[in-house]
């Protein structure tokens, strides 16, 4: 009885100091903040030849035009070459899957050039080539935090958890996400996040956005870097629900062992 | 026996008589089971809140004064807080062992209810409530509502986003009560929503009010406990006008400081290692901010989970409203608690049975009681989960609607369905007359230093003729 | 009776005990090695705290020492109580708990013996006293009535007026289209940033898709800026999930979602009635104004929330 005692409580001690964070991507291998699309010639008919392999089967023979299916949007709909930058640095795109949201993180399957041609041919297709710039050492923290509460902490948690959205949606935890995600999706409004991510004055390319961005930037990063768990395993981040959980079976399953234990064979 | 310490005893005794007080107490007796420890835990649980909790008074400003933060959580670096937040923050980050005290205190409140619970659970399965333990029930549901209203006035204090929005639902409750709600709230909260009076007020109730009912009622449970003696289960030597057991002192004193130290050492682990209620990150409480997900500590989580399960009803009654609240909020707690409150009497009523217990049921022999005890349980649990149903619906990749109506399906057929499988389990294990609790009485087997065993009886002399059990095992009478 | 040696008079139950048993434990010296082993721990732990908080401190070795210095002390009394004392099985009787007709009899004797003539007679006195008694103990519940004021209409008011700028948590007024298509935003009248009441959201929705009765339609301006309250009707928590592509609102305390096409009527989880929309006009500089208050009350529903305003 005693060494089954030692023993769970040694593996709840465990459990406890080794649970990460909950959310976070899957997929270390997170190709690097792209650089602005350039002119090249080359690139573009790099990137036509992989749109016509990886790309055209679903979102139609040209970028600018229709997709083949009703819920396929078209890409110029959906926020130019940052929304391509995204979706493919992210590993969103190419679907993976037949159902479920498009909103999973995957590995990326193209690598950094390719994902440059395919983000200049359809960003050129489209008329909108432009990639934000972000730069969260640009940021102010405080100002960020700020921000953050207010715009985007409804769907994605103050600690940047995330949360579910109802039906298949789910606000994406943001404990590892890098600043260049941060900067696109506040542009592009990708699946149910609105468009400017809920800023008040969010026009991409002035200065004013730009600061803002970087400032969320700033406080989205700092989830990850520094997140300030002083108080220990951070038991998942979702609050009082797994907190509740470890206290029964942890807490309280320690304490009715002990109490057998104690009681000896009475 | 030291000399000083005689001349001690002496001496208190001239005055108050003690000696012979000290003997009985220490001559009384109890039984041995470890389910008659669960409340204890609920006890030495107490002890850690309210030494954690008096340290914790000595930081804690309960002003919702705007004041700078400069502190070393560095985001909110020259934001406006209120005071009472500032406090919390400089306590979990300026203060040495501040987190700790702070964690360890909201730890062991949800082990203090879980406890709570548990006890609970124990008390009812084994029929310890009847007579004559029926005021000592109601003592103790009294004490699982005051623990109940610490708790949620207890993580409210820090006025950070996910504990104003646990009292803005609150609000939201009170205003759902039929004619006086609107008037009840304003005088509760001190106005409309957000009431900045609140958080001294609930601070009132934390650390002053509620806190002395609730010792003055487990002063109370303990006495009545000692004076009717703790009950016991049924076995060899064992009636209903005795009680076999061990002494307070030395066996059963050792017994309780032991669990009283592996309480504090549990509590004080996950205070250290396991990050609870992490309210920098939640950031100040401002009504127009929300953060997801959104739940109350596990035991307000029913209240949560009947909110989320509740039907859109409301009602327009000659130019009234009943909000739609009030059905989950108001009239389930109502009725739930108001059975478990007087279930010793809704019992007596049915079973008629009105004579004194000291012996315990086993609860498969009581498959009816069993079988409702289950039944509520089940309502109870369906609604904790639809209270982390987000949650739950990310874990497991369902959308919230879907568990939403699964379990408003559960908690129709669900308590029927427990009724009726807890109840034929009961009968059936009924059967095979196993007795746990009374597997091992009668012998006492320990091992000696070369390997062998000795044993030693512990059957009572034999009384009326009846025959005392040689052996152990499961089908031994 | 002035000896304090002399032994209380009545036996009372713990002097009708009966042992029935007693643990032997033979060999003690395992038992006893382990509970000086035990102990020591503890000891050491103790130590370690002092060097750990004096030296800094850190919450979570601090929480793990005080955990093996309490645990191990545990662990010590534990074995001493199991393996070292013993244990003395005792069998005690119980006593009657009631104090027997007679004890009744007596104890209501002393209670109504000196109050029973008065009882009888002067049963006008008496309701005056109960009178008395019942006036009094209800003024002193007075005071609590000053715990707050009359509820009166602010439940049913916001401080939204016709005519107020719309502006966003920071106090900036908010023009029309400043709000990206598929955007969201929190607003509240000018001079009432941050009222909990009077937040609303300002969403811009694509064109064409909204489904409101043309008097609705009216406080919509280009049909594609319409606000409504933040509060959700259910109990009261801000619904900030904004769903852009559905064009639903989510509320995250309990679920309930609301159809912004079509009023903010919800679709599915608790809520019973839609938010109350904000009816909007643009001022002569194009800043968002609102028309006037809420034509409901905002928020969670109360008992006489539909009686005048």
């Amino acid at each position: 009885m005693r060494r089954t005692a030692i023993l769970l409580g040694g593996v709840a001690v465990l459990a406890l100091l080794l649970s990460p964070a909950a959310g976070g991507a899957p997929g270390a291998a997170r190709v690097a903040a792209q650089q602005q699309p350039s002119d090249s010639p080359a690139l573009d008919a790099r990137g036509r030849e992989l749109y016509q392999t990886a790309c055209a089967s679903c979102h139609g023979p040209d970028p600018s035009g229709p997709s083949y299916y009703p819920d396929v949007p078209s890409l110029a709909d959906v926020g130019g070459a940052a929304a391509v930058n995204w979706a493919l640095r992210t590993g969103r795109m190419p679907w993976k899957d037949n159902k479920g949201p498009a909103i999973e993180r995957g590995e990326p399957r193209f690598n950094e050039e390719d994902t440059r041609a395919l983000v200049t041919h359809i960003g050129k297709a489209v008329g909108d080539a432009q990639i934000p710039d972000v730069d969260p050492a640009r940021g102010n923290l405080q100002r960020g935090r700020e921000l953050y509460g207010q715009a985007c902490a409804a769907c994605h948690g103050m600690n940047g958890a995330g949360a579910a959205l109802g039906g298949e949606n789910i606000a994406v935890s943001l404990q590892n996400v890098t600043p260049q995600d941060v900067a696109e999706a506040i542009k592009i409004g990708p699946g149910q996040m609105p468009v400017g991510g809920g800023l008040a004055d969010y026009e991409f390319g002035t200065a004013a956005s730009t600061q803002e961005v970087d400032d969320i930037a700033a406080y989205v990063e700092s989830l990850r870097t520094d997140p300030y768990n002083e108080g220990g395993a951070p038991i998942g981040g979702k609050g009082p629900v797994p907190e509740g959980f470890v206290a029964w079976v942890i807490g309280l399953g320690l304490l009715v062992v002990a109490s057998r234990w104690i009681a000896g064979r009475g | 026996m030291t000399t000083m310490m005689e001349r001690s005893f002496k001496y208190l005794d001239e005055r108050l008589g003690s000696a012979s007080l000290a003997r009985t107490a220490l001559r009384k007796v109890f039984p041995d089971h470890w389910s008659f420890l669960l409340g204890e835990i609920a006890l030495f649980a107490l002890v850690v809140l309210i030494f954690t909790g008096t340290f914790l008074t000595f930081f804690y400003n309960p002003s919702i004064q705007e004041v700078v933060y400069d502190g070393p959580y560095e985001p909110l670096r020259g934001a406006h807080v209120s005071a009472a937040y500032n406090s919390v923050l400089r306590l979990s980050f300026e203060v040495p062992a501040g987190l700790l005290m702070r964690q360890t205190h909201h730890w062991a409140a949800l082990v203090f209810l879980a406890a709570i619970v548990i006890h609970l659970c124990r008390i009812f399965f084994t029929g310890a409530f009847r007579r004559p333990r029926e005021v000592n029930w109601l003592v103790g549901v009294g004490l699982l509502f005051l623990a109940l209203g610490e708790g949620f006035t207890g993580y409210s204090l820090p006025d950070d986003l996910l504990s104003g929005i646990g009292l803005r639902i609150f609000y939201a409750v009170t205003l759902a009560i039929p004619v006086v709600g609107t008037w009840v709230t304003y005088l509760l909260f001190g106005g409309e929503f957000p009431a900045p009076d609140i958080i001294s007020r609930l601070f009132v109730f934390h650390i002053m009010l509620l806190p002395a009912l609730l010792l003055a009622l487990v002063g109370v449970h303990l006495a009545i406990l000692v004076l009717q003696k703790h009950t016991q289960f049924p076995g060899p030597g064992k009636t209903e006008r005795n009680v076999v057991g061990k002494r307070l002192w030395p066996e059963q004193t050792f017994k309780s400081v032991s669990l009283l130290l592996f309480t504090t050492a549990v509590l004080a682990m996950l205070g250290g290692i396991a990050q609870i209620n992490p309210v920098w990150q939640f950031g100040p409480f401002e009504p127009f901010n929300v953060t997801s997900p959104a739940q109350p500590d596990w035991y307000i989580g029913f209240l949560d989970g009947a909110l989320r399960l509740g039907p859109p009803w409301d009602l327009n009654l000659f130019g009234f409203t009943i909000s739609e609240v009030f059905w989950p909020a108001v009239l389930f707690p109502g009725i739930a608690f108001g059975i478990l409150t007087l279930w010793p009497w809704i019992e007596r009523r049915f079973t008629k049975d009105r004579a004194e217990h000291n012996l315990l049921d086993h609860p498969r022999d009581t498959p009816v009681r069993t079988g409702i005890g289950a039944a509520g349980l089940m309502v109870f649990f369906i609604m904790f989960l639809e209270g982390g149903n987000d949650i739950f619906g990310v874990l497991l990749g369902v959308p919230v609607e879907t568990i939403t109506r699964i379990l408003q399906w559960g908690l129709v057929i669900g308590p029927l369905v427990t009724f009726l499988a807890t109840y034929w389990i009961c009968r059936s294990l009924s059967r095979t007359r196993l007795r746990p609790a009374q597997i091992n009485a009668g012998v006492r087997l320990s091992r000696t230093s070369d390997g062998g065993y000795e044993t030693v009886s512990l059957e009572p002399p034999a009384e009326d003729g009846e025959r005392a059990p040689a052996a152990t095992g499961p089908h031994a009478e | 009776m002035t000896d304090s040696d002399q032994q209380g008079s009545e036996p009372v139950d713990v002097d009708r005990q009966t042992e029935v048993g007693q643990e032997h434990h033979g060999d003690r010296r395992k038992a006893e090695r382990r509970v000086g082993i035990a102990l020591a721990v503890a000891i050491l732990a103790g130590i370690g705290l002092f060097v750990v908080y004096f030296t800094g401190g850190q919450t979570q070795i601090e929480g793990l020492l005080f955990a093996v210095a309490f645990g191990a002390f545990g662990v010590a009394l534990g074995i001493w109580a199991n393996h070292l004392l013993d244990a003395r099985e005792v069998v005690e009787e119980r006593h009657e708990l009631t104090s027997g007709p007679a004890g009744r009899e007596a104890f209501e004797a002393a209670l109504t013996e000196e109050v029973g003539p008065v009882l009888g007679r002067r049963s006008m006195l008496l309701r005056l006293l109960v009178g008395a008694g019942g006036a009094l103990g209800l003024a002193l519940l007075l005071p609590v009535l000053s715990l707050g004021p009359a509820p009166g209409n602010t439940l049913k008011q916001t401080p939204w007026r016709r005519g107020s700028r719309v502006v966003d948590e920071e106090g900036e007024p908010v023009s029309l289209n400043q709000v990206p298509e598929d955007g969201f935003l929190t607003v509240f009248p000018e001079g009432h940033d941050g009222a909990a009441d009077a937040q609303t959201l300002l969403i811009h929705v694509r064109p064409g898709s909204l489904k409101l009765p043309p008097e609705k339609m009216a406080g919509v301006p280009e049909g594609t800026h319409v606000a409504y309250s933040k509060i959700c009707t259910h109990a009261g928590c801000p619904v900030g999930l904004y769903r852009a592509e559905s064009q639903t609102l989510i509320c995250p305390c309990h679920q309930s979602q609301f159809d912004v096409s079509d009023g903010a009527k919800p679709f599915f989880g608790p809520a019973a009635r839609p938010l109350p929309q904000l009816p909007l006009g643009v001022d002569e500089e194009g800043i968002l104004v609102a028309q006037g208050d809420f034509p409901e009350p905002v928020g969670p529903a109360f008992w006489d929330m539909n009686r005048g305003r």
